[in-house]
């Protein structure tokens, strides 16, 4: 029991937060993407969307507006 | 254990609750991005019917929205249309080119603090917020495309028509 409430105040002390749709200016910045190459992964994401008709699951959907 | 688990609950953060049609407005007051010094209450504009707009120049959908909003704005304003729209960047650079761009003539908020987008707990970009003339959210979108466009349209005509 006692490892069990450790657990969670470990959790509870997390550094995640969630960002908020408003606040995702500086990460829609083009530096900001996970890949390495922004551009060639741009070019990845755009050819994947046509040939699939789907997008979602990056990690900023849509240029970063949170709304996709 | 009861009371570890209560003070874990108690960290927490409180959920927000999003405005939703039904709900009066937020009273919230902002300095205006092109009149500096120039602070405006969105109670002021009680009476009109307001279109309250989160936006941003990093938000893709806002490129359609924002020269829309001012079409209406244009085309409804004598009867009593307002466009407010808050804006979400974190650089005045960013704003600027997007306006240079995309000039619109409507008020323009600043909300540096979060203050207007938290009271209304935006949940996307763009969203916005039909009031009608008696202070009450009557529409909210959330995204904007081609649709939301003609609907909004046909909401505003609606809200015009009651009487203050």
């Amino acid at each position: 029991m006692k490892r069990a409430a450790a657990l969670a105040l470990l959790a509870a002390l997390s550094a995640c937060t969630t960002v908020a749709p408003y606040q995702r200016g500086y990460l829609a910045r083009p530096d900001m993407a996970l890949g390495a190459d922004p551009g060639t992964t741009r070019a990845l994401d755009k050819t994947f969307d046509a040939k699939e008709a789907a997008r979602g699951g990056a990690s900023v959907g849509g240029g970063g507006c949170g709304c996709n | 254990m009861r009371k570890l688990l209560l003070a874990l609950t108690l960290l927490m953060p409180p959920a927000a609750l999003a405005v939703a049609p039904g709900a009066l407005a937020p009273d919230v007051k902002a300095p205006q991005l092109r009149q500096p010094g120039q602070v405006l209450a969105l109670k002021s504009l009680r009476g009109n019917v307001v279109y309250v707009d989160f936006w941003a120049s990093w938000c893709v959908p806002c490129r359609l929205s924002m020269p829309t909003l001012d079409t209406l704005y244009r085309k409804y304003g004598e009867r009593g249309f307002r466009v407010v729209g808050v804006n979400k960047d974190v650089a005045g650079d960013d704003i600027d080119r997007f306006l240079n761009r995309v000039n619109v003539t409507f008020i323009l908020l600043a909300d540096k603090d979060d203050a207007i987008a938290k009271a209304f707990d935006v949940q996307a970009m763009p969203s916005g917020y039909l009031v009608d003339r008696k202070g009450i959210v009557r529409f909210v979108h959330h995204g904007f495309t081609e649709l939301t466009a003609r609907d909004l349209a046909k909401e505003i005509e609606g809200l015009l028509k009651d009487p203050a």
